[in-house]
């Protein structure tokens, strides 16, 4: 099925809510960390509000201690799905 | 003197009459008023009707985005006068904890927290964001321009009143004293924003004068209260050893402050607190009161706190406070809170740089006793100056500034 997050989303929405400029294709390479943008928990939780606020939905608090893109897409995702 | 004298080095200025030293003397000392009727957005209906706004200020030139979103408007002035003073300084930072910042803060991030306090109000928690928890702080400068330097050594926030500003210089001179390298020390506001405003509104001192020319006459007769502002000063001290031996331009020497607390308004009671501040600024300056070539006054701009500083010069400085050159530039561009004194220092050290003492914009008359500077700049040989601040919470504070040969 079609990811409710995608990597795109994620870049709009981390320049949206934590001001930093990252191409998709960054966050998507394999082992890619937040880290490494300069994309800290205080940004996470922003673009996490954000996501919930669109999609209402709960995402788990724990979704901004990941880190790396993958692993934040990944949780996000599966928990759109379990809420939709 | 010994090789921890606290000097400065760089100079990063963001006022209401200039962005950058540069444009900021060149107003100054024209004696330039840029109060004008506050016409922004939520702010235009209250009594106070006049300002010092900084504009034409574009952060996003100064300071990179992922910091802005972070920060209120008063952390984007801190930053943007840090860097520019960073900049001058060429400071580099080979050990991280050997550079400290400390500002001062009196307002804190009122736009930024109303904003965020709406969206709670208008649409709920899930849409105020996180950095509601950092913006709105006094210490939000400090913490941003720390890390935005990779700055590791002491940092404070200094809340101390609208004197604040001065003692946020003193405890960065402390902490050169005591071993540091340098520190990135000053004080930026941001109160013309609409809940500051109205948390301003109880202060009887505020001007309620909607003309700009009649709305902040200190030391005049009629004098109708004062103008709040927005911007500040930051700027690098280090130890005049370091900053020689590194080839520095060294710009003046914080050689002395002290400061005092006589409650909140009670002017009459700050003569004595705000002459105690300059005695000990002078002791601690090592430095002969007719040594003063130069007074840049708190000037509140209310009759009764005039006359207390009037008389307290009169008392820390005898006869020489009747020939002393005092000036307040702040006339022309407001009381930016803890931004106000630093301002001044800024005025201050350009002051001494230029050998011209720069008038008091607006003010024509004073009866008080002091050789109060108007209309025009004034050329003299200028060695030291005297920059006084007082707060309406009651702080007083005294600093000494020294041209370095």
């Amino acid at each position: 099925m079609t990811p409710v997050l995608s990597y795109d989303e994620l870049a709009v929405l981390i320049k949206a809510r934590a001001g930093i400029q990252v191409d998709p294709m960054d966050l998507e390479r394999p082992g890619a960390s937040f880290d490494e943008f300069g994309i800290d928990s205080l940004g996470l939780l922003g673009v996490v509000g954000e996501l919930e606020n669109r999609h209402g939905v709960q995402i788990p608090a724990d979704a901004v201690t990941h880190k790396t893109p993958a692993d934040f897409v990944a949780a996000v995702n599966s928990a759109v799905k379990a809420g939709a | 003197m010994t090789g921890r004298t606290a000097v400065l080095t760089g100079m990063g200025v963001v006022a209401p009459n200039g962005i950058g030293a540069d444009d900021f003397w060149k107003a100054t000392r024209e004696g330039r008023s840029v109060l004008a009727p506050i016409d922004r957005e939520g702010c235009d209906r209250y009594p106070v009707r006049v300002a010092g706004l900084v504009r034409g200020f574009d952060a996003a030139s100064f300071v990179e985005e992922r910091y802005l979103v972070q920060t209120d408007r008063f952390t984007h002035f801190a930053m943007a006068a840090a860097g520019l003073a960073l900049d001058e300084a060429g400071l580099t930072v080979d050990d991280p904890f050997g550079i400290g910042v400390v500002t001062a803060a009196g307002s804190g991030g009122g736009a930024f927290g109303q904003r965020e306090l709406q969206e709670l109000w208008s649409r709920g928690p899930h849409h105020v964001g996180p950095y509601q928890s950092i913006a709105w702080f006094y210490a939000a400068s400090t913490g941003q321009i720390s890390i935005r330097g990779g700055f590791k050594g002491p940092c404070g926030v200094v809340a101390s009143d609208e004197a604040g500003g001065l003692d946020a210089l003193a405890h960065a001179a402390r902490a050169i004293r005591r071993g540091t390298e340098a520190v990135v020390a000053g004080a930026a506001e941001a109160p013309i924003a609409p809940y500051s405003m109205v948390c301003q509104l109880g202060y009887p001192g505020l001007s309620t004068e909607e003309r700009p020319e009649r709305a902040y006459l200190p030391f005049a007769p009629d004098a109708p209260g004062f103008v709040p502002a927005e911007g500040g000063a930051m700027f690098v001290v280090e130890s005049e050893s370091a900053a020689r031996a590194r080839g520095a331009r060294i710009r003046a020497q914080l050689a002395g402050h002290a400061a005092t607390f006589t409650g909140a308004a009670r002017w009459a009671e700050s003569r004595a607190g705000l002459a105690h501040a300059v005695r000990g600024a002078l002791a601690e300056a090592r430095c002969a009161p007719d040594e003063i070539d130069v007074v840049f006054a708190d000037a509140l701009g209310v009759p009764e706190a005039d006359r207390a500083e009037a008389l307290a010069l009169a008392d820390a400085l005898g006869d020489h406070s009747a020939r002393v050159p005092v000036t307040a530039p702040k006339a022309g561009v407001g009381r930016a809170h803890c931004g106000a004194p630093v301002l001044d220092v800024a005025a201050a050290v350009l002051a001494l740089e230029n050998g011209l003492v720069p008038p008091t914009p607006n003010v024509t008359t004073s009866d008080l006793g002091l050789d109060l500077v108007t209309g025009f700049a004034r050329s003299a040989e200028l060695r030291t100056a005297l920059v006084l601040s007082r707060g309406l919470m009651g702080s007083n504070a005294a600093l000494v500034l020294r041209r370095t040969p």
